[in-house]
């Protein structure tokens, strides 16, 4: 009951917390993080139980016999490891909104967020997985739109309409494996001969692509991470966009590996394209959080490309450059955020000279950014790494051009660091004043722990790869 | 049995109306009650006229409908008592029109709610009151008029009028059919035929235009999937083609109005019309088995939704005067309860899962995957994305903006109202999760 509880009790628990908590509005982070622990934990139980290879069942619920719809609970390494960094993050998200405004109401839709969010990465049921899938969007439309930035509410209206119609496209997907093979749960389907798995597979890649987001469907990504509080931007990232690629190696490689090996070239031209493409762009922006923005639309780019190998060593790549894009991007959106809190600027030409009066953040911002262009001894060098390496391997010599990427975000990384964090101190930051609550401080010093300690130490993360994708082979 | 008690009730009522009005609710409420333990135990109009069936889907049904009619019974403000007797008299004809398996008297029945729903508009009580109700009395009349045409025509082909028996082959039959539904689609409020709609639903009084836009609409609309199904399955062609063409030029040509409204009952009433275009895709999908799951369970979400959003802009407009979007600037702090309600009935009727709305959409358009018809269901399905757009802008200026000056006055809600939203609000989120009741009753394994 566990299982079921942890999904559907948040629902009642963020009522509960807000009306609780009207009053008294200082209580409810501790309620929320109270919450986010004990998930926390639950997902640790079951990372602990996990077997060597294939699904820890869960149970299942609400079973309709005639439509094949019930709630079936199982989860594997790949989405244990999901489960594990979305409750990281969202306790860390808590200490980095100690400070918010309205806590009762920011607090309890967190809350609601976080159970259909470990639906979506616990369920083997197609069409729960699209209601979870859903759901996390209303949550994160009231956080975007209410907490947000000044375009706040065309950002969140436009990243609510533009996901939603693209999961529309994979509905479709869905539908039609349904239709075709008469099962909703992923385990049945894959042992079950499709009609059209090229369609099904298009459909359902639309879906994907647009949370990712790759290049043709990436924008609504600025505008929303721009707009949002920076807390809900490392949820943004560090959680929806890995959704996307949960999805798409859930739904195209597991499932229909003959058809993916296919469009296999498809998905690394637009993973490449994406890369690069953003690349550019960020290379091109004055604005940080943009930039930042599209640096991560750069990694997830990368993430294509090693799924598009559909081997072992890039899918266990994959999985690394999603916890460590999370962990990396996280602290810059936070960084990036609260630097404009303080400044009142987002350009970086505007800034100059931080270092000298936020060291200790400025530090920090650098580590990371020093993680994003992935220096050796981080979690970047260790996903980037990988990653070329498993695409050179399956695709030949000349996909070596993704150095590249690493090269422009070099670029952008390295003159963003000069602009905003060295140089002469400009007179905007000459004004301001650098204060950082501790809880926030704290935040980040866990990110940097864990960029440099899994940096050094990638083996936990491979260890769970091996347990996800051993059915392609493995060590 | 059901039905006389509700017509009794009906009859009885307005007797209370002068001295006690809570009295007259209570009633209304008990009768309701009764009438769905009757059907519970299987004691409906079966038990004392032939040409009447009791079966699992129209008990399930029979009792979303009284559920929902109670509900608005004690919602309704002293000024609309009208209403009270004529809601008794619309579950009666309602449980009727669902229970009959012939189709002489799903015809006298339909034209029985049209009646009702004429008197049921006509609460008039200023010149914007008068043009909706006009528009639907005119509409309908002509309604009524192309529908008795095509069913004269259909009455000299079949020698029996049980929908199980009706002769579907003769000669007349495909164009007696056509016109019926010409003017059926009248009342379903199918584009080109939905013009009449958008100006009843938002203009009259916003308790009478709960009652026909959700609760007449779902009754009509599992009515007459029943007594057409015979029709659907003998010409496949023909079915697909009407209903995918209906289905489609509804939802889109409602969906892009509704974007551009700026009054809220407006919206809702495009909105409304929108809704019937989805549930024109499971009559599209006859040949599927799932088509009238998909036709049931549509009526049965979309009762719940539509009736409470209504019910909900009838409070606010009765206590702030609440019209145009404007209005309802920062109303999530002004009305926190109304706001809440609100926000949860309009993100089901958007489709967003866990609440009846999505679920009931899903299952109506994979009648569609089904039936091999997905070009359509995807366009169906856009569509829907799409009507996000308006819903999620009322959302949107409920809790994002801020209020505006002397736009909302505070308002709290009434214990009639809070408990009538509670029963909507419980029917929307058990059938947004659980759905098993919906497939046992119409599917058997």
């Amino acid at each position: 009951m566990v299982a079921v509880d942890i999904i559907f009790a948040p629902i009642f628990l963020s009522v509960l917390l807000y009306f609780l908590t009207r009053n008294n509005q200082y209580m409810a982070k501790y309620i929320a993080l109270g919450w986010f622990v004990v998930q926390f934990f639950i997902a640790f139980s079951w990372y602990n139980a996990l077997p060597q290879e294939g699904f820890l069942e869960l149970g299942s619920y609400l079973s309709v016999p005639q439509f094949g719809f019930e709630l079936t609970l199982r989860v594997d390494a790949l989405s244990v490891a999901m489960l594990l960094l979305t409750s990281a993050l969202l306790i860390l998200v808590v200490f980095t909104s100690w400070e918010e405004k309205k806590q009762a109401a920011y607090f309890s839709l967190l809350v609601l967020f976080s159970g259909p969010i470990f639906g979506v990465f616990m369920t083997t049921n197609v069409l729960w997985f699209f209601m979870f899938w859903e759901l996390t969007l209303v949550p994160m439309f009231f956080l975007v739109g209410y907490w947000g930035g000044e375009r706040r509410i065309y950002a969140a209206v436009k990243f609510f309409l533009y996901t939603h119609v693209a999961s529309m496209f994979m509905f479709v997907g869905f539908y039609l494996l349904f239709k075709q093979t008469g099962f909703w749960d992923l385990t049945l389907i894959r042992e079950t001969a499709l009609a059209t798995p090229a369609l099904i597979w298009w459909f359902m890649f639309i879906g994907f692509a647009a949370k990712l987001p790759v290049f043709p469907f990436h924008t609504w990504l600025p505008d929303a991470h721009v707009e949002a509080p920076s807390s809900i931007s490392v949820l943004l990232a560090g959680v929806l966009l890995k959704m996307g690629a949960y999805g798409l190696i859930r739904f195209t490689v597991e499932l229909m590996p003959v058809t993916t090996q296919e469009f296999s070239i498809w998905m690394l031209i637009i993973g490449l394209n994406t890369t690069l493409f953003a690349g550019m762009l960020a290379i091109y922006e004055r604005h940080i959080k943009k930039m930042v923005a599209y640096s991560s639309i750069s990694h997830m780019g990368l993430v294509v490309v090693a799924i598009a190998t559909m081997t072992y060593d890039g899918l266990s790549a994959a999985l690394f450059e999603m916890i460590g894009h999370a962990l990396v991007i996280s602290p810059l959106f936070l960084i990036a955020g609260w630097l404009h809190h303080k400044t009142h600027t987002w350009y970086m030409d505007e800034m100059g000279g931080i270092m000298k009066k936020a060291p200790y953040v400025s530090a920090i911002f650098i580590l990371a950014g020093m993680a994003a262009l992935g220096l050796p001894g981080t979690m970047g060098f260790v996903g980037e790494l990988t990653i070329i390496i498993s695409a050179i391997k399956s695709f030949g010599w000349w996909i070596a051009v993704i150095a590249i990427a690493s090269l422009i975000s070099a670029g952008y990384i390295i003159w963003s660091v000069r602009r905003a964090i060295h140089g002469e101190m400009s007179p905007i930051v000459q004004k301001a004043s650098f204060t950082m609550s501790y809880p926030e401080k704290a935040a980040l010093a866990v990110f940097a722990f864990m960029i440099v300690y899994f940096g050094i130490q990638p083996q936990p993360i491979f260890d769970l790869a091996n347990k996800a994708f051993s059915f392609l082979g493995g060590m | 049995m059901n039905f006389i008690i509700l017509i009794a009730a009906g009859l009885l009522v307005p007797v209370f109306y002068k001295s006690n009005i809570f009295i007259a609710k209570l009633i209304a409420v008990a009768a309701f009650v009764a009438s769905a333990v009757m059907v519970y135990n299987g004691f409906g109009l079966n038990n004392v006229f032939p040409y009447f069936v009791l079966d699992g889907s129209t008990k399930l049904m029979e009792y979303v409908l009284l559920a929902t009619l109670a509900a608005v019974t004690l919602s309704l403000s002293g000024f609309e008592r009208p209403l009270i007797a004529q809601m008794l008299f619309v579950a009666g004809a309602s449980v009727a029109i669902l229970e009959t398996n012939n189709f002489f008297i799903f015809i006298v029945l339909f034209e029985v709610i049209a009646i009702i729903s004429y008197v049921l508009v006509a609460n008039i009580r200023n010149f914007y009151n008068a043009e909706g109700a006009i528009k639907a009395f005119i509409a309908g009349a002509v309604a009524s008029g192309i529908i008795l045409l095509g069913f004269a025509l259909f009455s000299f082909v079949t020698e029996s009028f049980n929908y199980a028996q009706m002769n579907v082959q003769g000669k007349f039959t495909l164009i007696a059919v056509a016109i019926m539904l010409a003017g059926i689609f009248y009342k379903l409020t199918v584009v080109p035929m939905h013009a009449w709609a958008a100006d009843a639903y938002s203009q009259v009084n916003h308790a009478a235009a709960a009652i026909l836009s959700g609760v007449i609409k779902s009754v009509m609309l599992v009515a007459v999937f029943k007594a057409f199904y015979k029709f659907l399955v003998a010409y496949p062609g023909a079915t697909v083609l009407i209903f995918s063409f209906f289905a489609i030029l509804t939802m889109t040509l409602a969906n892009f109005m509704a974007l551009w409204q700026k009054r809220i009952s407006k919206i809702l009433a495009y909105s409304s019309i929108a809704h019937s275009g989805y549930a024109l895709i499971p009559f599209a999908a006859a040949a599927s088995v799932y088509s009238y799951t998909g036709v049931l369970y549509y009526a049965i979400a979309y009762i719940f939704m539509q009736t409470s959003v209504f019910l909900i802009l009838n409070d606010l407009r009765r206590e702030a005067g609440v019209k145009y979007l404007e209005d309802i600037k920062g109303l999530g702090e002004k009305a926190p309860i109304h706001a809440l309600f609100f926000t949860i009935q309009l993100f089901s009727l958007a489709g967003i899962p866990m609440l009846a709305g999505f679920l009931s959409k899903a299952v109506a358009f994979y009648a569609g995957i089904d039936a091999g018809l997905w070009p359509i269901v995807l366009i169906g399905l856009l569509n829907s994305a799409l009507a996000v757009a308006y819903y999620a802008w009322i959302v949107k200026h409920i809790y994002l903006n801020k209020p505006v000056e002397g736009s909302v006055k505070k308002i709290n809600i009434s214990p009639g109202s809070l408990i009538g939203q509670l029963i909507l609000l419980l029917g929307t989120v058990y059938f947004g999760i659980v759905a098993v009741q919906v497939f046992n009753t119409t599917i058997s394994m």
